[in-house]
């Protein structure tokens, strides 16, 4: 039996349990059927190459684990970040969120918790539907049928909330938040692995599976700082799906650093729907032994006015496979759109491989593009140059993989969080940098 | 007479399987200043480079000699934190790599081989801002990633500054005269005649003799097609400003 048959065996068996119907209930059946209908993505799609989804095979059950006991609350606790100033807090262990480690004031949120009622604002739209059922959005439906507490929020006003995942056994989350106009966030989500006790505890841990749905949306005016941090190292296959709708002159920085699992696939799609929409991207994967990580950005300039500026850079160290595709495509009535784009790959091992996928679509004839994708290895005339001051090789290789990376961790604040990134992306990296090196 | 700092014996060197040097040997004792000049192409740049260790760079035959230890034996670092330094003709950009780190990894590697502790970093910005007035590089250069954006006087300058923090026994600088204004050469001058002690040494290459108003030699060399044609004093470089390199290059060919 295949991973999907058995997953949606596995769904069908859950529902028949428990019967009851309800709104939650209806879209997770629609997230069932369009997984029927259209499969997991395979290795033939061109986007989809460098995950490798038959790992999925080893997955013990695809229900997600059990509410845990309150036992292991206190390793739990401890091996949470230190708190974020200023910052609300959610987290969620296995999916589930955990109020007794949450931080009140997150939990008085304005909670819309009709998840259907901003699904309608976002799934009635063909393109949206495509990309999430059909398109490279479709792992996402994974959380869709399986995740035990989907959340929405509409945030108003200005806000940091911290949303932490902590992945023991099988995790799901799909979560909604929508920006009403003028609202500022600063978000932070964190995908981590639970501590060793409780992947015990768990009686899981040989296959561990995180798999996350994203959906923001964007009104007018709209401002998000996202730092995502995938650092869920001792987490087999992490998958997770974003997508962000964003209206007039709505605002979004990501900063994505990919430094966890086994195998990890990160997908996202950004629509620049409302006119002077800007999204600006820095990303940064790095991955070593054989690990695989695996980045999709799609940008969708909609709207004229629209700005996108996307930078990758990505290290492959020993036998790792590191790959970023990232397609723009500008449609007819987005004049005036401007496109910027980077994408550099460090390939650092005789069996490592680097992978950078940029696509440009244009469909209109005003609009400013530059872009720009190379691959390779450490350059002999910088390393050359470092040794003749003296410095040892394994520290000039260190500090010049540090130097490729920079450009993607320092707009990352509070500097503690990019502390934490730069630790995250430096544990995959063959030669650790001089403490000195991190901000 | 103090004991030879470098000494060449008939350095033969190949570059992806061209030979380039041809038997030179060179003897040059602490407190002297050396100058290496010739014509485009006749080894000079080789000879710092392989002196320095830089991969590429093939020794078919000879020794060199630093300090009384076999220099060719040694990786670059260890050549760098014995005290030999290289001043690039090009030197690279690197952003993302602060110069101000970069100068004191560079300087701690020195003290580290001294056995001396790492430098306090109180104690290292007051060296190096001693070091920057005297090569007249802005503060802000320090927070800039190491030579970038730099225009070329300030590179040149930026590594005279490396020198004069890593304060190495021997220098050898790679035509650190190029592309530099009248300004900026009596700057990098004084860079330079601010090293010279009586145990440290000087080796400039130079295409033209005018650093050598700045920092005069004690000898000069003239280095054409892999070999020294001639040795003199600081007249043979007068003599080459006037007569040009034409002369020695026929003697040269009399010699292959």
């Amino acid at each position: 039996m295949s991973a999907l048959e058995r997953m949606l065996g596995e769904f069908a068996a859950q529902r028949a349990d428990s019967a009851r119907a309800s709104v939650l209930t209806a879209a997770r059946l629609s997230a069932a059927e369009a997984l029927r209908t259209h499969a997991l993505p395979g290795r033939r799609e061109e986007n989809w190459r460098y995950t490798d989804l038959r790992l999925l095979e080893r997955v013990p059950t695809f229900l997600p684990a059990a509410a845990m006991a309150a036992d292991g609350a206190i390793a739990l606790t401890n091996a949470l970040p230190a708190v974020l100033p200023g910052f609300a807090r959610l987290v969620f262990i296995d999916g589930r969120l955990r109020p007794e480690l949450s931080l009140p004031d997150a939990l008085h949120l304005e909670t819309l918790r009709n998840h259907a009622a901003l699904a309608v604002a976002t799934h009635t739209d063909p393109k949206s539907i495509c990309f999430e059922t059909s398109g490279d959005g479709r792992l996402g439906l994974l959380a869709g049928m399986f995740a035990p507490e989907p959340l929405s929020l509409r945030i108003t006003g200005t806000m940091a909330l911290e949303i932490i995942s902590m992945v023991a056994s099988a995790a799901y989350s799909d979560i909604e938040l929508q920006l009403a106009a003028h609202a500022k966030l600063t978000l932070v989500e964190r995908h981590l692995a639970a501590p060793a006790p409780v992947v015990a505890e768990a009686a899981s841990g040989t296959t561990a599976l995180g798999c996350a749905r994203l959906r923001l949306i964007l009104d007018a005016d709209a401002q998000l700082v996202h730092t995502r941090l995938q650092q869920a190292d001792a987490v087999a296959l992490c998958y997770d799906t974003v997508t962000a709708s964003l209206a007039e002159r709505a605002s979004y920085q990501l900063r994505h650093i990919a430094a966890g699992g086994g195998s990890a696939r990160s997908t996202t799609q950004i629509r620049l729907r409302g006119r002077a929409a800007t999204v600006r991207i820095r990303a940064a994967a790095t991955a070593h032994a054989a690990q695989v990580a695996d980045l999709s950005f799609t940008v969708l300039h909609e709207a004229p006015d629209t700005r996108s500026d996307q930078l990758f850079r990505g290290i492959a160290s020993d036998q790792a496979r590191v790959a970023c595709s990232a397609d723009v495509q500008v449609d007819p009535g987005a004049a005036g759109a401007r496109v910027k784009q980077s994408l550099r790959g460090l390939i650092d091992g005789k069996g490592a491989e680097v992978d950078l996928r940029p696509r440009l679509t244009i469909n209109t004839d005003d609009i400013q593009a530059t872009h720009g994708a190379t691959t390779g290895r450490l350059d002999d005339d910088l390393l050359f140059y470092l040794l003749s001051r003296g410095l040892s090789a394994a520290e000039a290789r260190s500090l010049l993989k540090w130097a490729f990376l920079g450009e993607a961790f320092s707009a990352i604040e509070p500097a503690a969080l990019r502390r934490d990134a730069e630790l995250a992306a430096a544990g995959r990296l063959s030669d650790s940098p001089a403490a000195e090196l991190l901000q | 007479m103090s004991a030879p700092l470098l000494k060449i014996a008939d350095l033969r060197v190949s570059v992806a399987g061209t030979p380039v040097l041809h038997g030179v040997s060179l003897t040059v004792r602490a407190g002297e200043v050396h100058a290496i000049m010739g014509p485009n192409g006749s080894g000079k740049s080789t000879l710092a480079h392989v002196l320095a260790g830089r991969p590429g760079y093939v020794v078919t035959g000879g020794s060199a000699q630093f300090d009384g230890v076999d220099l060719l034996a040694l990786a670059p670092e260890e050549r760098a934190r014995a005290g030999l330094f290289l001043g690039f003709q090009y030197p690279v950009e690197i952003p993302g790599v602060n110069n101000a780190y970069l100068l004191k990894a560079a300087l701690n590697a020195r003290r580290r081989y001294r056995g001396e502790p790492d430098i306090d970093a109180f104690d290292f910005l007051n060296v190096v801002r001693v070091k920057m007035r005297t090569m007249q590089i802005d503060d802000a250069l320090l927070a800039r990633g190491v030579n970038e954006g730099f225009s070329g006087g300030e590179k040149k300058r930026n590594e005279i500054l490396q020198m004069l923090v890593m304060e190495p026994r021997l220098a050898l600088l790679d035509e650190t005269d190029s592309g530099l204004d009248i300004d900026a050469l009596k700057i990098v001058g004084r860079g330079i005649n601010s090293l010279r002690s009586p145990d440290r040494a000087v080796l400039l290459v130079t295409h033209y003799q005018r650093l050598l108003d700045h920092v005069v030699p004690d000898q000069v060399h003239v280095l054409v097609r892999g070999r020294i044609v001639r040795s003199g004093d600081r007249e043979l470089a007068l003599e080459l400003e006037r007569r040009g390199y034409d002369w020695l290059l026929e003697s040269a060919a009399a010699v292959a």
